[in-house]
């Protein structure tokens, strides 16, 4: 059981749930699962915090006819949530990899886990496009170098780009020898595939992590 | 009082079933084969089936109806969701996790009391206590074939799996009481041991560094082998492909007893469709294990798991599985039409293949597999194969067996006693999915 120490409201229905790690030993890009005490309801969410921070967070989202996040966002500190984990093999290691560049490619809340790279490994060579409906969704985008986001906005034109991400990929030069990360919805991740397949990087530099 | 057990699950639910028989046994309860005449009824079920689960309901119903003129005490356990083990709770009198068999004699003896098991909200996913599940003696219900649990729970979260749930997580049984198992069942005088885990080859990866790896494992069961001088096949299922290594494959290669026949579920021939199962491995890694295993183990038989219709599948998508059939010309294909289980992930997303569609799918890998095993099957016509002789065949005057690579073998004997034996058999015709041939000798005459 891990007791909440804060909640930071990103906007009406994104959320960081910040509660105590306890030496939770988990590796940057895992995920836990969180249930409410006593219940039977449980959800993965990908581990926001980078691997020395003593707390651990997790950027939820909530989905109003949902069996666990409406609850979770009834959470204040002091209350008790439940904590399964870390599970996962999205792991991060960047000096496992024979080249040192990365981009990182998310939708929505599938920011989370390169928020926990980026915080874990903060000198990393990183480009992260970051692809939402409105410009708000832009979740803790300060906590990155500016120099290394994009944000593509589809519904409205505040981002850097205005369209999705996969427009915005289709349309750049992609160096091949590129470590690709992709995290969120699963047609995302398909079409993604496909361009970063198609600009010629090698299948085995593209790792995935479906959300669901 | 008699009981009866009944098991709706694969080869992890038979095992489970019999450490619980052995379990009762133990407490004085006697064993009948007519569930009508039991006072006590237990069911060793799946909640990642949901055929299974169709039964368990079909049969507590009727079980419950006899509760109106008979004494009957009810029990469930085996792998159950979290969901299901709340609706048990409510039809069963006592459910409980395989971990906490040992308790079953006491919790039916305290039945009518609610006991703190009864009322344990959902599974432990940490399957604490394990080892006193793992430490229960088996009732083996085969005096030949033996399954022993080398590892339980997963880890590995594809979207279309409850396992996690059900199961907990990975852990691994120290290697030497699976070692001591094996070599009790070998002088016993068993011939088939088939080392039994949900990723049977992420065997010792939970306790690195104070447990030996899967190949170290098999390399031991190898040495084992040798030293007891026994004829003896040792099998292992399920593995995953993210945890397959070559030295698995090496290790194998060197021992007679480590038997050639590899079971690697692919679950898709396409990369897109593995993302969303979350697989973790694409068909590159896929492909580059079964040239390893067609270099080292030229001789093994491969066999394999596949879903048809999962969520989103396009016709594309199915026909690059159909072409990887084609390629690894699988000796077996365990398919399946793709129903989705509460509890996994991909049971939030819309079963959107026509059931029409999933039917046809499954249909023409089927046909691919008979396709590929006419011309294998044949080729092994006018050649002798050692076979573990496992009983009456369907067709009179005929006995059933399998080959160390467990291709169906049939041959004309009466004498059933040759069952748990070994025997040579002369292949004389194939059919797709069987062999026919005749007996040249059998292991006492040898």
């Amino acid at each position: 059981m891990h007791q909440i120490t804060a909640v930071r409201n990103l906007t009406d229905s994104a959320f960081i749930l910040q509660m105590e790690r306890k030496e939770l030993p988990f590796q940057t890009g895992q995920f836990v699962i969180l249930r409410h005490p006593g219940s039977i309801a449980q959800r993965e969410y990908s581990v926001y915090s980078g691997e020395q921070e003593d707390v651990l967070e997790v950027l939820v989202r909530e989905v109003t006819d949902g069996q666990v996040s409406p609850r979770l966002k009834k959470l204040r500190p002091g209350d008790k949530v439940e904590v399964d984990g870390p599970f996962g093999f999205f792991r991060f290691q960047p000096q496992t990899f024979s080249t040192q560049k990365f981009l990182f490619v998310a939708t929505g809340t599938g920011i989370s886990p390169f928020h926990s790279f980026v915080h874990t490994y903060p000198d990393l060579d990183y480009q992260l496009i970051h692809g939402v409906r409105f410009g708000e969704e832009a979740y803790e985008h300060d906590h990155f170098d500016k120099q290394k986001v994009t944000l593509c906005t589809s519904g409205d034109k505040t981002g850097d780009f205005n369209g999705r991400v996969t427009d915005y990929l289709a349309t750049r030069d992609i160096a091949p020898d590129l470590q690709c990360f992709l995290c969120g919805n699963s047609e995302m991740i398909y079409e993604v595939f496909d361009i970063l397949t198609g600009k010629g990087i090698p299948v085995q530099n593209i790792y995935t992590e479906v959300y669901f | 009082m008699k009981y009866h057990v009944i098991t709706l699950g694969c080869q992890m639910n038979l095992s489970d079933s019999e450490r619980v028989i052995s379990v009762l046994d133990e407490a004085g309860y006697t064993w009948t084969d007519n569930e009508e005449e039991a006072g006590l009824i237990g069911i060793l079920a799946c909640s990642v089936r949901q055929k299974a689960i169709d039964k368990v309901y079909s049969r507590i119903h009727k079980w419950n109806k006899w509760k109106n003129h008979k004494n009957l005490v009810t029990f469930i356990s085996g792998c159950i969701l979290p969901s299901d083990h709340e609706k048990f709770l409510k039809l069963f009198d006592i459910t409980f996790q395989m971990k906490d068999l040992p308790q079953l004699p006491e919790m039916i003896s305290r039945y009518g009391i609610t006991t703190p098991a009864h009322l344990k909200p959902g599974i432990d996913p940490y399957n604490k206590n394990i080892e006193e599940f793992w430490n229960v003696k088996p009732s083996y219900q085969s005096e030949f074939e033996a399954y022993i649990p080398i590892q339980n729970g997963c880890d590995k979260f594809c979207t279309f799996c409850a396992v996690p749930f059900t199961r907990g997580r990975e852990v691994s049984r120290p290697s030497k009481d699976i070692l001591a198992e094996v070599a009790l069942l070998v002088s016993q005088g068993y011939k088939s041991v088939t080392l039994l885990g949900q990723n049977v080859n992420s065997y010792g990866l939970d306790k690195k560094g104070e447990e030996i790896t899967f190949p170290e494992l098999l390399q031991q069961v190898g040495e084992l082998g040798n030293r007891m001088n026994k004829e003896f096949w040792v099998y292992f299922t399920s593995p995953h492909p993210r945890d397959m290594s070559d030295e698995v494959f090496e290790v194998i290669a060197r021992y007679p007893v480590l038997a050639k026949q590899i079971h690697l579920p692919m679950q898709s021939g396409d990369d897109k469709v593995l993302i969303r199962m979350n697989r973790k491995h694409n068909m590159e890694r896929y492909r580059g294990i079964v040239q390893t295993i067609r270099r080292i183990l030229p001789q093994a038989t491969l066999f394999t798991d596949i879903i048809v219709g999962f969520t989103g599948e396009t016709e594309e998508q199915f026909e690059n599985t159909r072409k990887a059939m084609e390629e690894f010309q699988f000796n077996m294909a365990y398919t399946a039409i793709y129903s989705p289980r509460p509890g996994a992930a991909s049971h939030r997303w819309a079963d959107d293949v026509p059931q029409e569609i999933k039917k046809e799918r499954l249909h023409a890998l089927t046909e691919e597999l008979r396709k590929h095993n006419r011309i294998f099957n044949r080729n092994i016509v006018g050649k002798t194969v050692r076979v573990l002789v496992r009983g009456a065949d369907r067709k009179d005057g005929f006995l059933s067996a399998l080959t160390e690579g467990k291709l169906i073998v049939r041959f004309p004997a009466e004498n059933e006693d040759l069952t748990g034996h070994f025997a040579d058999v002369r292949i004389t015709s194939a059919s797709d999915f069987s062999l026919e041939g005749e007996l040249v000798k059998v292991e006492e005459l040898v």
